[in-house]
């Protein structure tokens, strides 16, 4: 992970640069190498659906990491993208892949409204909002039979002509999956050093100080919002394409919403490749679990103890709590990003 | 809709508006000592039932008396579940992490539900299941009414306890200003534990009036947290009069929905309500000054 690395700072700017660029390339590389090097099309399916995790983690990751609101309700907009794209294919005839972007483009239109309701006010009723949402839509789309298909489920069109095997189909959407993380991370990677990157971060820090000093908080969460429920909406269109079949029990599922969080949480929220590791990590678990145990409710007892734990003793994730033990190794570089929290803990322990 | 059926559905949303009240209360309280939205609250609710439904099908005794073992023990687990967990939480980030914490709980308790008891629907059937009573042409099951009769009983004692006792006081002082009741020597820690216990005794009751009127899943809890999350926040968050009221209007609203929309569409009425509230009036309807800034 490129990011471990960022503790050598203190032994030149250019070696952590050689060190980041080498395992960027090496995390290419591997990506690129996968579908050759998988032994048969199930381990290649696995690796689809890791990466599609991946997908939704890094874009949940867009508003979570930035402004620390937790939605737990993200599966609404997977699912929404996944419909979106099936139900234009279908009512209207339109391309697969434009369907798909334009289906994604409505679900950003839906999470603004969605966005004035909740985040005017601060914390809890963004998280209210995101858990309604998801179960709201489940009941709508399990109940709406002459439109969505209702509880029987939906199937979708393949975009492939029938000429294309399944293990063909399974390595295209592997790369096509893998683009598309790569623009979200690219997203996530221009945000972070732009004005709205610094005003959203401020946010997630101390909102009242952030509002005081003239960041228009509103729309900075607004737009992050919108930005993420754009790139979650196109992860669950391009899942559904090549799963091929929605039915509104899986679509929206809190669990799903809940993957996404325990994935970034775990990784990290503040770095870019956190949700990456946090996807990779809990992906390869829930489908090990998912095959060697067969669908029982015990995943759901994993699920709730893990995520218990990362929120008591690793809120911050993996990659952090790594990089701030090798900066307590070497003497950490003289202006970073300090969190509102280690501030505070600082100032505790000055006056102490 | 006819007159009779009209009353008909009237009562019924009166009767589930008062289980309603009861569980918001509840949430309140949570919210109001500790400024966390417990989502694990459903989840309790529905292991009460649970307990009530598998201490019937053992003991072949009313599931009314399984109430005098799951009060005092969601009273030591709520408290127990403050002290150990959410306040171990680091308190600036205490709104969303304890989110996080008490949904992890939900999920675990779902989880062990159908991993005990498997997913199979259950339902307790008792002599008096199927009898209800007529009263001026509208015809009311009898276990709703003792299912609301539960509810109202103990909203009464919650608001005494709240009103009349000291340890009321310190709670509502708590509730209020946290650093001023520290200064007049209020023990917050324990209030808010206590508090928290207070909550999840509700849970147990609400269980137990649901076990007798409702057939219970491991994963219903989700069809109660929605609407107990929308009601709090209509009502305005952290009053339990704002709540109460909130719960009976949109209980009687979901109810009087049902007859021409169907029961899926009718809770729709529930999210409707959440909207609506936070875009022109994001405090809710009938809080305080606390709601403001959440």
């Amino acid at each position: 992970m490129p990011n471990a690395s960022s503790g050598t700072r203190a032994s030149g700017p250019t070696t952590a640069r050689v060190v980041r660029t080498a395992a960027l390339l090496a995390l290419v590389v591997v990506v690129l190498l996968f579908p050759s090097l998988a032994p048969d099309p199930f381990i290649l399916s696995v690796g689809v659906v890791i990466l599609s995790y991946a997908v939704l983690a890094t874009s949940w990751n867009l508003v979570g990491g930035f402004t620390g609101y937790i939605s737990l309700g993200h599966a609404a907009y997977s699912g929404l993208g996944g419909y979106a794209t099936a139900l234009l294919i279908l009512r209207s005839g339109l391309n697969p892949w434009l369907a798909l972007v334009v289906g994604a483009l409505i679900v950003a239109l839906i999470a603004i409204p969605v966005g004035i309701a909740s985040l005017r006010v601060r914390g809890a009723s963004f998280v209210i909002v995101s858990i309604a949402l998801v179960l709201i839509l489940q009941l709508t789309f399990q109940s709406w039979h002459t439109f969505t298909g209702g509880s029987g489920g939906l199937r979708v069109p393949r975009p492939f002509g029938p000429d294309v095997l399944r293990p063909e189909q399974h390595e295209r959407f592997f790369y096509l999956h893998a683009v598309l993380l790569a623009l979200a991370l690219l997203t996530w990677w221009a945000i972070e050093r732009s004005r709205l990157g610094a005003g959203l971060k401020a946010i997630r820090e101390d909102e009242d100080k952030a509002q005081a000093l003239g960041v228009p908080t509103f729309a900075y969460k607004l737009t992050a919002l919108v930005t993420s429920a754009f790139f979650t909406a196109l992860g669950g269109g391009l899942y559904a394409l090549w799963f091929g079949y929605l039915d509104p029990i899986f679509q929206f599922s809190i669990l799903v919403g809940t993957y996404m969080v325990l994935m970034s949480l775990l990784g990290g929220v503040r770095s870019l490749f956190g949700p990456l590791l946090g996807a990779v990590v809990v992906g390869y678990a829930v489908e090990v679990f998912k095959s060697q145990y067969g669908d029982t409710q015990f995943h759901l007892v994993a699920t709730g103890i893990l995520l218990g734990l990362v929120v008591l003793f690793m809120p911050d994730g993996v990659i952090p709590a790594l990089t701030s033990f090798l900066n307590r190794r070497r003497r950490a570089a003289s202006i970073r990003e300090v969190s509102a929290e280690e501030l505070a803990r600082q100032r505790e322990e000055a006056t102490r | 809709m006819t007159g009779a059926l009209f009353a008909q559905s009237l009562v019924l949303g009166v009767l589930l508006g008062g289980l309603y009240a009861l569980l918001a209360a509840g949430l309140t309280l949570y919210f109001g000592v500790m400024r966390v939205v417990m989502i694990a609250h459903s989840a309790f609710l529905i292991l009460a039932a649970y307990l009530a439904w598998y201490f019937h099908e053992r003991t072949g005794i009313d599931p009314l008396l399984s109430l005098v073992v799951t009060v005092p023990l969601f009273f030591v687990v709520g408290y127990g579940m403050q002290r150990f967990l959410v306040s171990r939480l680091r308190p600036i980030t205490l709104t969303t992490m304890s989110v996080l914490l008490t949904f992890a709980v939900a999920l675990t308790i779902e989880g062990l539900l159908g991993f005990v008891w498997t997913g199979t629907q259950r339902r307790i059937q008792l002599g008096y299941s199927g009898t209800s009573i007529e009263v001026a042409g509208v015809s009311i099951a009898v276990v709703k009414l003792v299912a609301f009769g539960l509810a109202a009983l103990s909203l009464g004692a919650l608001y005494l306890i709240l009103r009349r006792t000291s340890f009321g006081r310190a709670l509502r002082a708590t509730t209020q200003h946290p650093e001023a009741a520290r200064l007049i020597g209020i023990d917050t820690d324990r209030v808010a534990g206590l508090g928290f216990g207070l909550g999840l005794a509700t849970a147990a009751v609400g269980g137990t009036a649901l076990a007798l009127d409702y057939t219970i899943y491991p994963s219903l809890h989700w069809h109660w947290i929605g609407p107990l999350m929308a009601i709090i926040v209509v009502g305005g968050l952290g009053s339990i009069p704002g709540a109460a009221i909130a719960a009976l209007l949109l209980g009687v609203a979901a109810s009087l929905l049902q007859v021409p929309l169907g029961t899926t569409w009718a809770q729709t009425v529930f999210y409707l309500a959440l909207f609506v509230t936070l875009m022109i009036r994001p405090q809710g309807f009938f809080g305080g000054r606390l709601a403001q800034r959440f």
